[in-house]
């Protein structure tokens, strides 16, 4: 019964949500668009990095490099002659190659190698940008990208890349989501989750973690390819490592793993940033409180959602939800009776994962 | 021959500079299996801090040491924030992530985002074998040879540092022998600041720095850390040694501007290397 | 199973002068579940006291909280002297050398000399400066009692003790914990899934089961308890 009623809300809202989505861009101003869209573009991205994060319990610090890469393929391609669409295709496809061939031999790595390993690949692609001037425009970029043009179709005003842009989130959304409720989605989620996945069988973890990254990039080359046509012009100046570690916090704002924590965070995060750009922007302050102020408030998020709800806002909220409904006043006065027990327990057998606290 | 000298003292003194950051990050890793991420901001603080006393009329020595000891107070906030309570590996090395970017945010609010520097310890320059090196490359030299010695000595011979490696190698063990593992992560975190600020006291008057140096200080410290597997503190002075004449030798025979992207290929490949060589989940 | 023993009466021995540790109605609860209802032993002056049963009966829960890693819902712990613990799976440093391991015994005080522990155990002292981690399991488990006897305790509680060892390494190590007991009167808890060993090596023991002490007495009456041997001694014997 209550399941069903569940079910049925949430269908609900997927339909008022989509509603919202399609009415938006009606009603928005040209700046808030042009907001609207880079959540978009970066749910897009934080999708695919959240089951990175989720599945293989592991960071990667070199999305924004992908994203790049996505970018850079699209102008490139644009610039040269090619039809748009052609190099709009294009994008995911170069970056998620690249990503294949870059993963195979660095997802050997793990934890703190794999975030420092990505981290260098990010670096790499900003030293690698300057040095070929001639293909990338250097450190000053590419501009006088042609607009999107989707058969008789163009695509030019803010209103058509929020469309656009919104169809890919759709379909990265689903894609993803059926990835998380795949047999073999929910069991690596769970080896990610529980404190032996080490000892998890190594062919199969390794061949999906390799499917995951390819497929993370790929996502974050489809929504790169559509910001270079968005924007009209790239530079490195768009990539910065900065980016990648806004994904990371997006992903662990909205919580690993879940579809709907992509979006979530994604929004939450640009929205702040925009909030914060908009209140540090005045003749009297200094030009470089806006970046002071999100970089401070991005750390303050992070260390805070990392330290009080670890599992992410929608997790946290989710939980919240199903303990408001499962949860009889009794069993929760007993659940904390025992929290002291329960925390020794945690303590008992220290692992790899966990450091252990003095009594 | 006269640049090839000029290129290895150069490279040997910058490569002394990233084996203290190395040894930062093995300190730290050693005792708390975090890797900190934020290990490039204390150098930061640590040149920033100096500038900032220096430009308030406190003499040398005294400057340089006030601000290696506010950066070992730096470390040692951040190992509360990174470790305190019950808190898994990958979320410390997450938080120490966000504490990088707010270092960011606290260095472009306070020093602007103009490069900072400072003339280092004054004197003139010598001449060997016809290069002329600037008098600070020996005060790096000797600083950190100084450091190193007392570092591995610390960690290899005494009983508290001993203790402090039991804490890695075996966090339940340790509490069993009544070492209390959290007070030395966070001792560990505060040494590696320290550690991280005396890099950044030396660095700076040779190369201004900008509030974002961080991570490419960061990123070079963590790759001479992991020729020693991000355990050993003598073969992270190594690596440290080895990326910096790498670094100049790129630069001076080859160009400049590909020298980041060799340092980062051969972290690659380095990383590459320690995971074959440590059976899985050993590194983790 | 019946006790041959009230709890009420070991309750009241606890303030005789001559245990070194005991506990008294230890309840540990991990989240919902109990692992300890009630525990009650006592280890005498220079005794020597195993404790068996099988598999997640609460034998380790029952150490760990001994040694303060687990804190007790209810019930007190009374120690009149040192108790050092050798834990499960041996818990050695293996990234330090053998000298380094049992030296780090002596971290709350006493002498760091290892010396003696290598006239106890002779096999280690040429392993003195090897890693701990690259050593057969039965050396380890050495190091690790070696460890724990350098806090020049009064009592040792050794939690499995055979696990994963060949049967001649076991005996040999069990041998050298008797010595130990006879020569220093160090008292010693051996907590133990091969009950044919413990009980006999040691004078009294604790059978516990389900987070319960079902039965106690003396070792030499369990070993010949048929319900013990049907249990635990695969009905040999």
């Amino acid at each position: 019964m209550r399941i069903r009623a569940n079910r049925k809300i949430s269908s609900y809202a997927v339909i008022a949500a989509g509603m919202i989505t399609l009415a938006l861009p009606l009603t928005l101003s040209s700046t808030n668009t042009e907001i609207y869209v880079t959540v978009g573009l970066y749910t897009i991205v934080v999708a695919g990095l959240s089951l990175l994060m989720g599945f293989a319990g592991q960071v990667s610090l070199g999305q924004a490099a992908f994203y790049g890469i996505g970018s850079y393929t699209a102008a490139i391609m644009a610039l040269h002659g090619w039809s748009p669409l052609a190099a709009l295709i294009a994008a995911p496809i170069t970056t998620a190659f690249l990503a294949f061939l870059i993963g195979i031999p660095l997802l050997r790595l793990k934890g703190h190698a794999l975030a420092f390993g990505t981290l260098a690949v990010q670096l790499i692609f900003l030293a690698v940008i300057p040095e070929t001037a001639s293909l990338t425009g250097g450190s000053i970029g590419l501009s006088a990208i042609p607009s999107l043009r989707i058969g008789p179709l163009a695509i030019s005003s803010g209103r058509d890349y929020a469309y656009l842009v919104w169809i890919v989130v759709l379909v990265t959304l689903i894609i993803a989501r059926n990835i998380v409720h795949s047999r073999p989605g929910r069991g690596l989620r769970a080896m990610a989750a529980s404190v032996s996945g080490a000892s998890a069988t190594g062919v199969e973890v390794e061949r999906y973690k390799l499917k995951d990254f390819t497929l993370s990039a790929a996502f974050a080359g489809i929504a790169g390819g559509i910001y270079a046509f968005f924007i009209g012009y790239v530079s490195p100046d768009a990539f910065p490592v900065v980016l990648s570690i806004e994904f990371v916090i997006m992903v662990v704002v909205g919580g690993m793993g879940t579809v709907t924590g992509a979006l979530v965070g994604a929004a939450l995060i640009t929205v702040i940033s925009q909030v914060l750009t908009t209140l540090g922007t005045s003749p009297s302050l200094p030009p470089q409180l806006p970046t002071v102020l999100s970089l401070g408030v991005y750390a303050v998020i992070l260390v805070a959602i990392l330290r009080l709800l670890p599992s992410g806002l929608v997790g946290a909220f989710s939980s919240l939800w199903k303990k408001a409904q499962a949860a009889s006043p009794v069993s929760q006065f007993k659940a904390d009776e025992n929290v002291e027990a329960v925390s020794s327990v945690d303590k008992e057998e220290p692992n790899e994962f966990t450091l252990v606290d003095e009594v | 021959m006269t640049a090839f000298v000029e290129y290895l003292l150069t490279g040997v003194s910058r490569g002394l500079v990233f084996s203290l950051l190395a040894m930062g990050f093995v300190l730290i890793y050693r005792v708390t299996r975090v890797v900190n991420f934020a290990q490039g901001a204390f150098a930061i603080f640590g040149g920033f801090i100096t500038y900032s006393l220096l430009k308030a009329g406190i003499p040398h020595g005294v400057s340089e040491l006030l601000a290696i000891l506010a950066a070992g107070l730096i470390g040692l906030i951040f190992g509360i924030i990174a470790i305190g309570g019950d808190i898994p590996l990958l979320a410390s090395l997450v938080i120490t992530i966000g504490l990088s970017i707010f270092s960011e945010a606290i260095g472009m609010l306070i020093w602007g985002t103009t490069p900072i520097t400072y003339s280092g310890l004054a004197g003139h320059d010598f001449v060997i074998f016809g290069a002329f090196i600037q008098r600070q490359y020996l005060i790096v030299v000797i600083a950190s040879l100084v450091v190193f010695v007392a570092v591995l000595y610390g960690f290899g011979r005494t009983y508290f540092g001993k203790a402090m490696s039991a804490c890695a190698s075996n966090p339940y063990a340790a509490r069993l022998s009544g070492i209390n593992v959290k007070r030395m992560g966070l001792i560990a975190f505060t040494l590696g600041g320290a550690l991280g600020g005396l890099a950044g006291v030396l660095i700076t008057p040779l190369s201004p720095l900008t509030y974002n140096a961080d991570i490419s200080l960061g990123i070079t410290g963590f790759a001479a850390a992991i020729v020693g597997g991000l355990t050993s503190p003598g073969l992270a002075v190594l690596g440290g040694l080895v990326f910096g004449i790498a670094e100049q030798f790129v630069a001076g025979y080859w160009s400049p501007s590909n020298e980041t992207a060799v340092a980062l290929a051969l972290l690659i490949v380095l990383l590459l290397w320690q995971a074959k060589r440590v059976p899985a989940g050993g590194l983790e | 199973m019946k006790s041959t023993e009230s709890t009420v009466d070991s309750a009241n021995r606890l303030n005789s002068h001559d245990s070194v540790l005991a506990t008294i109605d230890l309840v540990v609860r991990y989240g919902v579940s109990v692992a300890l209802h009630g525990v009650s032993i006592h280890v005498g002056k220079g005794e020597m006291v195993a404790l068996i049963g099988p598999n997640g009966a609460g034998k380790s829960t029952l150490l760990n909280t001994l040694s303060g890693i687990i804190r007790p819902a209810s019930g007190r712990i009374v120690c009149n002297g040192k108790l050092a613990h050798v834990p499960e799976g041996r818990q050695i440093f293996p990234d330090l050398t053998v000298d380094d391991n049992i030296c780090l015994g002596a971290y709350r005080g006493g002498s760091r000399d290892p010396a003696p522990m290598y006239e106890l155990f002779p096999q280690l002292q040429r392993l003195q400066n090897r890693r701990a981690g690259g050593l057969s399991g039965g050396e380890q488990q050495m190091v690790a009692i070696c460890r724990a006897l350098m806090a020049n305790p009064d009592v040792i509680a050794v939690d499995e003790l055979s696990q994963g060892l060949a049967p001649l390494v076991v005996s040999d190590i069990a041998r050298h914990l008797v010595e130990l007991n006879k020569q220093n009167g160090t008292a010693v808890l051996l907590v133990e899934q091969n009950a044919q060993l413990a009980l006999n090596i040691t004078s009294r023991a604790y059978v516990i089961e389900n987070g319960h002490i079902g039965l106690e007495g003396r070792s030499s009456d369990l070993l010949r308890n048929p319900a013990v041997r049907a249990a635990y001694l695969g009905g040999v014997r």
